[in-house]
């Protein structure tokens, strides 16, 4: 099988701030506290593996992912991923509220790294995914909550991603919208790596093949659904 | 072309397009703004100056809004530049694009004001005849140095104000200093010849002449001053980019 996601040795620490950095603390105190976050961590995902990730708050769920998706470089090791990788955290970040709903589809695309050929092309299905057809000239601030998420979660979904990233589970939209997104994970995503990291065991169950079970920034247990009964218990 | 290339150019460009549509979003002047406000600085400190000083002719109010228009664009890239990855760390925690669009894109938005201001004052000069042969030439290059040195320098802030957020507050001390040791207010040719040595080190001074050659025929930079400020310029666009490299992939860890 083809890896997808490959992680070598990753360790992660944190540099505690007790306060906001200053020049005068970085010259003049030099002693630094940290925090281990993740520690020595091996782990392959294969192509079409469908992952979660379970674990206490403060275990290292959202620092694997973030290493995961590159947007925090490790203290050591190496990570190497192969394909395009979105991840559905912080979905409404990068929306600007004075900007149209389509303005902001194209703005989100890019810098979820799609260009601007890409957008056009898959602009109609992203709006129709959405339902928000008759909102999209309107400025964003005239948008729901709910609205916001699910456009988010559209733009997401509709980069052609390899390997998709959650975080917090798919708690996105309404009942229905919801239902719609289990839906596109479980037939459009069929052969796509998918990584959850969640505490919501009967998503889990419905979703992923292969669960994680984390602790203080270790992965504690590795392997197929009935893992899962070594975390419940 | 290369798709990274094109992706990147993509982003930029649609970041900058949000910085100027954000920017003039319900104003009713909109772009004027940009006329507007070195107009009025020219007629304020033109007028304030003729009560002290017997320099006042046309010349001196066509001089200040030269330096004026490409001083306010220095110096709002700065301070708008230098917190930009701290204001946009929800972007920062949520994909990994390239991060240098943030702080680019900011100046590249007060590029086209730039450019906007200096064309309607272009067609002034033209119809008064002010303008000497060849002066599109010196714009052009002026233009690029300051676009390189504006970008270093704000990678190079905007970098480093993720770690020491003291920065901030240190350039925006510098720039009211800065402006009084450039030639903005005053001509170049009231400096003393024993302090010229000061504003060889400011990269400024040589950007100021090129403009003030091109719109309004004041003396050129000479081979000295344009040779150390060329110098200073690309050793701040190198050290810009390396920092903004360098620390860039910790940017998470500091937002």
């Amino acid at each position: 099988m083809n890896s997808a996601i490959k992680l070598t040795h990753i360790s992660k620490e944190y540099i505690l701030h007790h306060e906001k950095p200053t020049l005068v603390e970085k010259f003049v105190s030099g002693k630094e506290e940290k925090f281990v976050a993740l520690s020595h961590i091996n782990l392959t995902i294969f192509k079409g593996q469908r992952v979660g990730i379970v674990g206490a708050n403060g275990s290292g769920k959202t620092t694997l992912l973030k290493i995961i998706t590159g947007i925090t470089r490790p203290s050591s090791g190496v990570r190497k991923a192969y394909g395009r990788l979105i991840s559905l955290i912080d979905l409404d970040a990068g929306f600007q509220e004075d900007l149209t709903g389509e303005q902001n589809i194209y703005l989100n695309g890019m810098l979820l790294g799609m260009k601007k050929q890409e957008i056009n092309r898959h602009i109609e299905s992203i709006i129709a995914y959405a339902d928000i057809k008759q909102f999209i000239d309107a400025p964003l601030y005239t948008y729901s909550q709910g609205m916001k998420l699910r456009l988010g979660v559209s733009i997401a979904i509709n980069t052609d991603p390899d390997i998709l990233i959650f975080d917090e589970g798919l708690g996105v939209g309404d009942k229905q919208f919801n239902k719609r997104l289990r839906h596109t994970l479980k037939t459009s995503f069929r052969d796509k790596t998918i990584i959850i990291a969640t505490h919501d065991l009967e998503l889990i169950k419905y979703q992923c093949n292969r669960i994680l079970i984390m602790e203080h920034g270790k992965i504690l247990h590795d392997g197929g659904p009935r893992t899962l009964k070594l975390y419940a218990a | 072309m290369n798709t990274d290339v094109q992706q990147y150019l993509d982003l930029l460009w649609g970041m900058t397009e949000k910085e100027l549509r954000v920017r003039y979003k319900y104003t009713f002047f909109g772009f004027l703004w940009i006329v507007v406000n070195p107009l009025l600085q020219m007629f304020l400190i033109g007028f304030l100056l003729s009560l002290f000083i017997k320099q006042s002719s046309e010349q001196y109010y066509f001089h200040l809004y030269t330096s004026l228009l490409v001083w306010n664009f220095f110096s709002l890239s700065l301070v708008k530049a230098t917190p930009s990855i701290v204001a946009e760390r929800f972007l920062i925690k949520k994909s990994m694009f390239p991060r240098s669009v943030i702080p680019l894109s900011i100046v590249l938005s007060n590029v086209i004001h730039l450019l906007l201001g200096m064309g309607l004052f272009g067609i002034v000069m033209m119809i008064l005849k002010m303008m000497p042969g060849g002066s599109l030439l010196y714009i052009l290059f002026g233009l690029c140095l300051l676009i390189i040195f504006t970008c270093g320098f704000c990678l190079l802030t905007s970098a480093l104000n993720v770690r020491f957020r003291d920065i901030k507050f240190i350039i925006e001390a510098l720039l009211v200093l800065w402006f009084y040791a450039t030639p903005v207010i005053y001509t170049f040719s009231l400096i003393p010849q024993k302090y010229i040595w000061i504003w060889r080190l400011n990269p400024m001074t040589s950007i100021m002449q090129l403009f003030q050659y091109g719109f309004i025929n004041a003396p050129p930079p000479g081979p000295a001053m344009l040779s150390i400020n060329l110098i200073i310029i690309v050793i701040v666009a190198f050290a810009g980019i390396r920092v903004f490299r360098s620390e860039s992939s910790n940017f998470d860890d500091w937002v």
